[in-house]
C-alpha cells in the first residue's frame, strides 16, 4: 500500500532521514518509533508531501506521490497530529466536515457522515456537534481530531502522536478505542509515537529508527524476542516480559464461569451459592448483573454478622474491560492488592474474571512467543 | 488577638471604590464651586457667571446625584455598586442637560437677541466627573445591555431637553444656527476624507499585512516605515508632502495631500493588526489544514482570515478614531473639515465656535468607536470570542 524506497531527507548538513526503505501492507498498522530527532515525524510528513524528500521514491497505492498534486494526495490521506490542530472558530461538526467540504460533498451527506463519525469515536452527536474546540477536554479534542482524519473515509491514516497530549489514563482509553475502530475499519495506518507500550499495543509492525536510519522493522514480538542489536534491545526496555502482556487482551485469558450471588441473598444462601466447600469467592451482583463486590467464605468461619462476608467495590475503579491488556489488568491487581480482578462491560455487567494464575498461565502455555519469555535471557 | 485581623483590615479598605468617590467629588465640586452657566451679550464679550439655581429643579437633582454617587462609592459593594454608580452617572448627565436648558431659556428668553448662555467650567467638570464615574462603574466588564441602556438614556435626555427648546439658546447651538450650512458641509467633507483614507488604508494595508506575515523583508520594511510615519506630527507630515508632490507636478494643498497623509497614518494599525492577526493563528491549525489538503488560498480563506479578522477590525477601529482626529488638522491645507471651525474660532477668539468644531469631532470618534467595536464582536466566531466574565 505504501512503499518508501531509499528515501533521504537532508537539512543542510544534517541527514534527518537516511536511506530509509519501508513497505506497509494494506490494513496494517505500522508504528514509527525512536528517540526524538530520529526522523520519524519527517518520514511521516514526507508521505503526504508536507516535506519533500531530497532523494528516493515514495509510492502510495502503487502511484509515485510526486505524480499527484499535493492537495489531492493529502485529501486521500487522513491526518491526525499530537496538537490536534482543531480550527478554534469552527464547531466540532464543521471541523470534522473539513475534508468532505474540500471534496465538495453535499450538505446531507456531510451531516450524516459527521454524526456517524461522532458515534464512532464515542462522542454523543447531539451534545458535541455544536460545541467549539475550546469547550472540549484534551481527550475529547483528540477524538474529534481522529474523527476529522477519518471524515472522507481515506484508506490510509497518518497519525503523529495522536494521543500524546493527554493524561495516561485517557491515553489508555483512546488506545483501546483506536484498536477497536481499527479492527472495524482496517485502515492502513502509519503511526508515529515515542511510547514503546503504545507501539507494542497498537502495531502490526514496528519500524524502530535512530539518527534517520531504520534499525529494525518487525512485529512487536519480533522486536521483543529477537532484537537486531543492543540499541533495539535497550530501547525496548528491561521490562520486556511485562511489555508482552500489552499484546494479550484480557478476554483471551478471562475465566467466564465465575460463581455469582445476588446481593439480596442471606449469608447462608450466599455461602451455599458460593459453594464454600470447593472455593472461596463468589462475585456479588445486583438484579441487573452489575458487580457490587464479592463474598468471601472465610468470613463465615468466624460466625460474624450477616454482611461481614461481603466486600463492596465500585466497578468503575476496581474492574477491567475485556479489551484491556493483561498488563493493565496486572497493574490494577497489584495496585488494589487483589489476586484476581473482575471483568465487566462498559456498564459494569460482570463478564468473568482474570486471576494472577491465569496470567501466569498465559506465560507458560500461551502462544509460542509468550512461552519463550522465560528462557530467552539464558540464551548464549 | 485574632491572627487574621491585620489582613482583613486593608481588604476592607480596598473595597471602597476610591475612583468612583473621586469622580463623584469632581462632579459635585464642578456643580457647586464653579460657574455652570455663563451669560454673554454676544459672541465676543466675556460673560457673567450665573448661580447654580438658575438651572431650576434639575440643578438640585444634579447635586443630589453627585452626592448619591459619593455615598454609593463609599458604602456599597460589588455588582450593585456598579449598577448604582452607572445610574448616578446617567442622572448627573441627564440633570445637566435639563439644568442647562432651563438656565438658557430663562436667562436668554428672546431667540432673536444675540444674548447667549455658554456652558461654564463647572458644567464641563461635572461632565468629566460623570464620565469618570461611568468608567469606574464599567471597569469590570458588566453586561452590555446595562451600558447600552445607560448611553441611550443620556442621549434621550439631551435630545428631549433640546426638543423642549432651552438648549437652542446655548451658545454652541447659537453658533450652529449661524453656521448650519458650512457646518454640515464640513461634517460631510470630514467624513468623506476619513472614509476615503480608511478605504485606501484597508486596500493597501491588508494585503501588505498578509505579505508581511509571509515574507520577512516586507514585514521589516512595511512595519518600520509605517511606524516611522506615526512619529511625524501631522502638521509636519503635511508640510513634508509638499515637496514630493510638487516634484510630481501635484498641488501641495487641498484634498490630495490630506488624503495621502491620513492614509499614511491609518496604515500602521491596519498593517500591524493584519500581520499580528495572521501570525497568532495556531501553527498546529495551519499544519492540520495543509495536511488535510487545503491549498494556501483555502487555508487563508477558511482558517487564517476568520481567525485574524477580529484583530483586523480592531486595527481599522484604531485607525478610524485616529483619522477622525487628524482630519481636523487637514483644515490647515485648505480642506473644509470640522477643523476649519476650530481654526476660525481660534482666530476670532470665539470659544463657542471652537466647540462647534471640537465637540462633533469627539462625538464622531465615540460613535465610530462603538460601531466598529460592535462590528468586531459580530464577525468574531463564538469559538474564539473573549467572554465578558
Amino acid at each position: 500500500m505504501i512503499t518508501l524506497d531509499d528515501v533521504t531527507k537532508r537539512y543542510g548538513d544534517k541527514l534527518a532521514v537516511d536511506g530509509l526503505s519501508l513497505e506497509v501492507g494494506e490494513g496494517e498498522v505500522c508504528v514509527l518509533i525512536g528517540p526524538s530527532g530520529c526522523g520519524k515525524t519527517t518520514t511521516l510528513r514526507m508521505i503526504n508531501r508536507l516535506v519533500e524528500p531530497t532523494s528516493g521514491r515514495i509510492t502510495v497505492g502503487g502511484r509515485d506521490i510526486r505524480s499527484v498534486p499535493p492537495e489531492e494526495l493529502r485529501r486521500g490521506l487522513g491526518y491526525a497530529i499530537q496538537s490536534v490542530g482543531l480550527f478554534p472558530h469552527l464547531t466540532v461538526a464543521q471541523n470534522i466536515a473539513t475534508v468532505p467540504r474540500l471534496l465538495g460533498w453535499d450538505r446531507g451527506r456531510i451531516a450524516a457522515r459527521v454524526g456517524e463519525l461522532l458515534s464512532l469515536v464515542g462522542l454523543d452527536r447531539g451534545a458535541y456537534a455544536t460545541k467549539y474546540p475550546r469547550q472540549l477536554s484534551g481527550g475529547e479534542a483528540q477524538r474529534v481530531g481522529v474523527a476529522r482524519a477519518l471524515a472522507a473515509d481515506p484508506p490510509i491514516l497518518l497519525m503523529d502522536e495522536p494521543f500524546g497530549a493527554v493524561d495516561p489514563l485517557t491515553r489508555e482509553r483512546l488506545q483501546a478505542e483506536f484498536a477497536r475502530i481499527q479492527r472495524e475499519l482496517r485502515k492502513t495506518v502509519i503511526f508515529v509515537t515515542h511510547d514503546v507500550d503504545e507501539a507494542i499495543r497498537l502495531a502490526d509492525r514496528i519500524a524502530l529508527m535512530k539518527d534517520g536510519r531504520l534499525r529494525q522493522y518487525d512485529t512487536p514480538e519480533g522486536l521483543l524476542d529477537h532484537p537486531a542489536d543492543k540499541f533495539v534491545h535497550d530501547f525496548m526496555g528491561v521490562d520486556r516480559a511485562l511489555k508482552r502482556l500489552v499484546r494479550v487482551r484480557v478476554d483471551s485469558v478471562m475465566n467466564a464461569a465465575v460463581p455469582t450471588i445476588d446481593e439480596s441473598s442471606s449469608p447462608e444462601v450466599m455461602a451455599d451459592r458460593a459453594s464454600c466447600a470447593t472455593q472461596r469467592f463468589a462475585y456479588v451482583i445486583d438484579a441487573e448483573g452489575v458487580v457490587q463486590g464479592w463474598f468471601d467464605c472465610r468470613a463465615l468461619e468466624g460466625g460474624e454478622q450477616a454482611d461481614a462476608g461481603v466486600t463492596r467495590i465500585d466497578w468503575r475503579e476496581s474492574t477491567v474491560r475485556p479489551d484491556a491488556s493483561l498488563k493493565e489488568a496486572l497493574s490494577r491487581m497489584l495496585e488494589l492488592g487483589f489476586r484476581s480482578i473482575a471483568v465487566t462491560d462498559d456498564s459494569g455487567h460482570l463478564l468473568g474474571d482474570v486471576a494472577l494464575s491465569g496470567i501466569e498461565g498465559a506465560f507458560s502455555e500461551g502462544d509460542s512467543h509468550i512461552a519463550s519469555a522465560g528462557t530467552e535471557e539464558q540464551r548464549p | 488577638m485574632e491572627p487574621e485581623a491585620p489582613t482583613s483590615e486593608p481588604r476592607a479598605a480596598s473595597t471602597v471604590d476610591r475612583v468612583g468617590a473621586a469622580a463623584a467629588l469632581i462632579a459635585l465640586s464642578g456643580a457647586v464651586l464653579l460657574p455652570v452657566y455663563v451669560l454673554r451679550a454676544n459672541r465676543i464679550v466675556s460673560g457673567t457667571d450665573q448661580p447654580l439655581a438658575v438651572g431650576g429643579p434639575a440643578a438640585w437633582t444634579l447635586v443630589l446625584f453627585a452626592v448619591g454617587a459619593f455615598a454609593v462609592a463609599l458604602l456599597m459593594r460589588g455588582r450593585s455598586r456598579e449598577r448604582a454608580e452607572l445610574a448616578c452617572a446617567v442622572g448627573i448627565l441627564a440633570s445637566l442637560a435639563w439644568a442647562l436648558a432651563h438656565a438658557a431659556s430663562s436667562l436668554a428668553p428672546d431667540p432673536a437677541s444675540p444674548a447667549r448662555v455658554s456652558i461654564g467650567l463647572g458644567a464641563w467638570l461635572a461632565m468629566a466627573g460623570a464620565a469618570a464615574l461611568w468608567f469606574a462603574a464599567t471597569r469590570t466588564p458588566t453586561d452590555r445591555t446595562a451600558r447600552t441602556g445607560a448611553a441611550a438614556l443620556v442621549a434621550a435626555s439631551w435630545l428631549a431637553a433640546g426638543a423642549w427648546g432651552g438648549l437652542s439658546r446655548l451658545s454652541i447651538l447659537r453658533e450652529y444656527t449661524l453656521q448650519a450650512n458650512t457646518f454640515w458641509n464640513e461634517v460631510g467633507t470630514h467624513l468623506a476624507l476619513v472614509g476615503i483614507s480608511l478605504g485606501l488604508a484597508v486596500i493597501i494595508g491588508v494585503p501588505l499585512g498578509i505579505l508581511s506575515s509571509r515574507v520577512r523583508w516586507v514585514r521589516t520594511v512595511s512595519l518600520s516605515a509605517a511606524g516611522l510615519i506615526q512619529t511625524v506630527p501631522s502638521l509636519a507630515l503635511l508640510g513634508l508632502l509638499v515637496l514630493p508632490l510638487a516634484a510630481l507636478g501635484l498641488p501641495g494643498i487641498g484634498p490630495l495631500p490630506g488624503i495621502i497623509a491620513l492614509t499614511l497614518y491609518a496604515l500602521l494599525p491596519v498593517v500591524r493588526n493584519t500581520y499580528l492577526g495572521l501570525t497568532q493563528v495556531d501553527a498546529s491549525a495551519i499544519d492540520a489544514g495543509l495536511g488535510m489538503g487545503m491549498t494556501r488560498l483555502q487555508l487563508l480563506r477558511d482558517v487564517e482570515a476568520p481567525l485574524a479578522l477580529p484583530l483586523v477590525v480592531e486595527g481599522v477601529r484604531i485607525a478610524t478614531v485616529m483619522t477622525i482626529g487628524i482630519a481636523a488638522v487637514v483644515a490647515f491645507i485648505g480642506v473644509g473639515t470640522l477643523g476649519v471651525l476650530i481654526i476660525q474660532g481660534l482666530g476670532y477668539q470665539a470659544d463657542d465656535l471652537i466647540l462647534l468644531g471640537a465637540v462633533p469631532i469627539v462625538l464622531l470618534a465615540v460613535v465610530a468607536d462603538a460601531g466598529l467595536r460592535a462590528i468586531g464582536r459580530l464577525i468574531t466566531s463564538p469559538g474564539i470570542r473573549v467572554e465578558a466574565r
